[in-house]
């Protein structure tokens, strides 16, 4: 836990880098907003729910689209939460449109942009047909690596116009040709006869952006193993393999696997219990007349600090042990 | 004839058709008289083609003013020699085709030339002394040359075929014309006759009378069995003061059910209709009648009027809606103020609107009024109120909901509609709608812009909502596949009967439950306390606010908001979280916040830095530590090392302290 990495690092990046500020200052804000509520409880009960949550991820529910982006494990939990709350949805086997995704999304954060769910539709419907029907795993798969990886898309996405446009950010511009340089400048004639990008030189750039990148990325191995399946692929191409592939997911942790994702046992007792109230749907409530201005709760979920779905790490270097809050995209 | 009969009687009593004891001399090429019983003598005239007729002296002297020649086989007017004194002439019953050689007998009183063959009005130029003219019964096609009969009383043209009414306006004392069973298809052109008492139009195809109300005199009018059917087509007569005697039978008008009553009551001076006298009951029931059809009249007219308001302002609420949504282009303002200024003068609108109030319903005729009562009914807005629903079109008509409705009107509105409303803006009055309709059951929304899922999370602050109806036109929601299940479950403590008319089942219900139930108890169990309390209390918050902006915060009405939240806590508290922040607000609140996060950041930072400020020093000390702390040893390991001149050294200094 006390590895000597870590307290390698100055204070202040250390702060950063695990964003232990955004969710201080989140905290602090927090609390003067609701002063008069908290103060009745305590200060120092409001940190520990405050931080249970934030282990949990239940933070996000129902907050500001500004602080769901604000770090990583926000957006993990976000989708984890999307994905807890609507799975019944795509259980039920509906087929929706972008703008109904939307809505759902909306429900849990009022302010999300549309132009995020667009791009997530789009990487669905390969930019076509924008008003077409989609599932639910395959929405919610694209939009993870939409959302999860926002910043590092747009980039993707400059430098895969850049190599349409013949450009190779990355090689040096010798006088004499040579090979690499005839293989980046095709003429145009060709460039529209072949579809997209080499897969390989677009590895190339992929990896110099990851090292430089201080968002988070995928894994490189894994952007490599996917990039390594073709010959050549197009932006949207690429972004549908990203989605689909498995690994990615995983090291994201924030979903299960497709097969599974439809699977949360604990999430379908609940909901038997609630059903089981219908018939009697008149006041199911009414059993508890509490008087207090408090909502009466069922006895709180023991929430166990959220861990992600898969705890495949050993084959990761850097297994030392670190908790797993850490996500190898963070690094 | 017979009325024909009754005038001549002061001609004397002498009845023309005693078969007067004349001789009527034949030309010979004329058919043989009937001489039989007759002592009528044609004798051959020097003229081939009539006869001339000529009488025994002492029939000259019995009967010299009158002569009668009926039934005679006449086919022409016999020349009538030495007669000239002659006042009476009857030619009845022959064949005769043309008026002629009767211009020397111009005391001419009387002539009757009934049942002939004439075609035409002629020969009668000299005959200025003419009384009585018979001329029914023949084939007349017009009326003409009777400019010099000005003393004409009596005109009998009935049974020809006379299709107009001319050439009459100089016979000023006319007292009876009869122009029945003739061709005439209207009346007119009846000036001049000014001593006309009597007009016999029966039996023709007559659809409408004009002019009747310039004959002064006229007491007797029979115009059945033509073709007239609506009053307005004989309205000239409710203006003849001298009239009253009328037939109508036979005429399409005489069966209709306001026949009787339209008639007394537009001719109060009848005695007569249809020849049976008219009595003070049916003159009373007429204008009891005629009275009630004018009320319903004026009614209908007012409400056509109100409709087409109503129609107007709702067609402007709705193109001003359209330009808000940007759905058209703007166009000349010219053309916005044409359809604002509508029909009626603006003060004159909220002239009406005032008196269309609902607390003045008693002074309406409630047998008349409908249950249609437009209020306010401005250019921008519109309220109406019509029986159990109370609808809303335009923003401006928001505002409707502040004002003082009797306890009566709102008590029985179950159903609200809204168009052309801003779902946002409908969001902030209803807590008002709460209190001020409390048994609103029914909510309709059309055009009001829904487009999220989270907006009916609105809805649930009401009281009680039994049916809800979103109208697909301008509410992009209803596209969702799964817009029910969600208002459903949202709304599930209200157990709705109808969505959009269709009824809600127990699967319906089953399925929201199914589809949104994980959502909800995401919501309420997973959400820290702190969260759940500043969501809820918020919402409380709200609610108080828009109670407090009211007229007035009645103490009353502070219990009914416990009991409120109670009940909202007694309801599905697992839903409670869920909530709608109108657009507005919801920016509004972030504003505020920005303010607080920027004092956190700061505050934040400040304690980072003392806290790596700390941190920095506690390493330096780490760092320094070790060495500093082998000096310090080494130091008193020096100090102590003569063990002897150290205890001096310390009894110096305790003895220096002292």
């Amino acid at each position: 836990m006390l590895s000597p990495e870590r307290l390698a690092l100055p204070d202040y990046e250390y702060l950063a880098q695990r964003h232990v500020l955004t969710y201080m200052e989140d905290a602090v804000c927090q609390l003067l907003e609701n002063k008069e509520d908290i103060s009745q409880y305590g200060i120092a009960r409001f940190f520990t729910e405050y931080f249970n949550s934030v282990c949990q991820g239940t933070h996000i529910l129902f907050r500001e689209f500004s602080f769901i982006q604000a770090t990583p494990h926000n957006r993990a939990s976000f989708l984890r939460a999307f994905w807890r709350c609507f799975r019944t949805v795509g259980k039920n086997g509906d087929l929706l449109t972008m703008r109904e995704y939307h809505c759902l999304l909306q429900l849990l954060c009022p302010d999300f942009p549309l132009e995020l769910t667009q791009k997530a539709a789009r990487i669905v419907l390969m930019d076509d047909a924008m008003d077409c029907l989609m599932s639910f795993s395959d929405f919610l798969f694209a939009f993870q690596i939409q959302f999860y990886y926002s910043e590092f898309l747009e980039s993707v996405a400059a430098i895969y116009q850049d190599l349409l446009a013949g450009k190779n950010p990355n090689t040096v511009i010798v006088p004499t040709s040579s090979s690499g340089q005839h293989r980046q400048r095709p003429a145009l004639g060709e460039a529209s006869t072949l579809e997209g990008v080499e897969a390989s030189l677009f590895y190339q750039c992929l990896e110099n952006l990851c090292d430089r990148h201080k968002y988070s990325c995928p894994p490189p191995a894994l952007v490599k193993e996917v990039l390594s399946n073709v010959q050549r692929l197009t932006f949207y191409g690429f972004l549908v393999a990203l989605s689909k592939h498995h690994g990615i997911n995983q090291a994201l942790g924030a979903l299960p696997d497709k097969g599974d994702l439809m699977h949360d046992p604990a999430m379908d007792e609940e909901l038997e219990r609630l059903l089981a109230q219908v018939p009697g749907l008149v006041n199911s409530a009414t059993a508890n007349p509490e008087a207090g201005c408090l909502p009466s709760r069922t006895p709180p979920r023991v929430g166990s600090p959220w861990r992600p779905l898969h705890h495949a790490r050993k084959v990761d270097a850097e297994s030392d042990g670190s908790t797993e809050e850490t996500d190898e995209s963070e690094t | 004839m017979k009325t024909t009969m009754s005038s001549l009687s002061a001609f004397g009593d002498s009845s023309i058709q005693t078969p007067s004891k004349s001789r009527i001399r034949q030309g010979c090429h004329s058919a043989g008289p009937n001489v039989s019983g007759d002592h009528i003598n044609l004798a051959s005239s020097s003229m081939p083609s009539f006869p001339i007729l000529q009488r025994s002296s002492e029939e000259k002297i019995l009967y010299s003013d009158r002569l009668t020649l009926e039934r005679q086989k006449l086919t022409v007017c016999p020349i009538i020699d030495g007669e000239e004194h002659l006042r009476l002439l009857n030619f009845q019953h022959n064949f005769i085709t043309r008026i002629q050689n009767i211009s020397n007998l111009q005391r001419l009183i009387f002539l009757d030339l009934y049942d002939n063959q004439i075609e035409e009005i002629s020969g009668l130029s000299t005959l200025r002394s003419l009384r009585v003219l018979l001329l029914g019964k023949n084939r007349i096609k017009k009326i003409s040359n009777l400019e010099n009969l000005k003393s004409l009383d009596v005109l009998d043209l009935h049974g020809n075929q006379i299709t107009k009414i001319e050439n009459v306006s100089h016979l000023c004392d006319l007292r009876v014309l009869n122009l029945a069973r003739n061709l005439l298809s209207h009346v007119d052109n009846l000036n001049g006759l000014d001593s006309l008492t009597e007009l016999n139009l029966r039996h023709n195809q007559i659809t409408f009378v004009r002019d009747v109300d310039n004959l002064p005199c006229l007491q007797r009018l029979f115009l059945s069995f033509n073709n007239i059917s609506t009053f307005e087509s004989v309205c000239c007569l409710a203006d003849s003061s001298s009239l009253s005697d009328i037939t109508f039978d036979g005429n399409p008008i005489a069966q209709e059910s306001w026949y009787k009553h339209t008639i007394l009551q537009n001719m109060m001076q009848l005695r007569q209709l249809d020849m049976k006298r008219v009595t003070e009951e049916e003159r009373r029931m007429a204008s009891i009648v005629a009275k009630k059809e004018e009320e319903k009249k004026r009614e209908s007219h007012k409400q056509s009027l109100l409709k087409e308001k109503k129609r107007l302002t709702i067609n402007n609420v709705a193109r001003k809606w359209d330009l808000q949504q940007h759905r058209i282009p703007n166009i000349a303002p010219n053309q916005d103020r044409k359809v604002s200024d509508s029909p009626q003068d603006p003060s004159q609108l909220h002239g009406s609107t005032v008196s269309a109030f609902p607390e003045e319903t008693g002074s309406l005729d409630s047998g008349l009024t409908s249950a249609l009562q437009g209020l306010s009914v401005t250019d921008t807005h519109l309220v109406e109120v019509d029986g159990d629903t109370l609808s809303l079109y335009g923003s401006g008509a928001l505002e409707s909901l502040d004002r003082n409705w009797s306890v009566q009107t709102a008590g029985m509105v179950t159903t609200v509609s809204f168009t052309f409303i801003e779902f946002d803006e409908i969001v902030q009055v209803l807590p008002k709608l709460k209190i001020k309709f409390p048994n609103s059951l029914h909510l309709k929304f059309k055009e009001t812009n829904l487009v999220m899922l989270q907006q009916f999370n609105a809805l649930a602050q009401l009281r009680h909502v039994d049916q809800l109806t979103i109208d697909p036109q301008g509410n992009p929601v209803v596209n969702f596949t799964l817009w029910k299940y969600y208002v459903l479950f949202r709304l599930s403590h209200f157990s709705m009967q109808k969505i959009n008319g269709t009824e809600v089942t127990q699967n319906d219900m089953i399925m929201a439950e199914r589809l949104f139930g994980i959502l909800a108890h995401v919501a309420s169990s997973e959400l820290p306390q702190y969260r759940l309390i500043s969501i809820l209390g918020d919402a409380r918050k709200k609610q108080f606010r828009y109670l407090l902006e009211t007229k007035g915060k009645k103490p009353g009405l502070v219990n009914e908001e416990n009991s409120d939240s109670k009940r909202l806590v007694g309801e599905n508290t697992n839903r409670a979280t869920l909530n709608y922040t109108t657009r507005d607000f919801y920016n509004e609140r972030l504003e505020e916040i920005k303010e607080k996060k920027k004092f956190c950041k700061m505050y934040m930072e400040d304690l980072v830095k003392e806290a790596t400020e700390i941190n920095m020093k506690n390493e330096a000390l780490q760092k320094l530590w070790p060495q500093m702390f082998i000096e310090l040893v080494r130091d008193a390991v020096i100090e102590i090392r003569n063990k002897s001149s150290y205890m001096k050294l310390c009894l110096q200094q305790i003895t220096d302290q002292k």
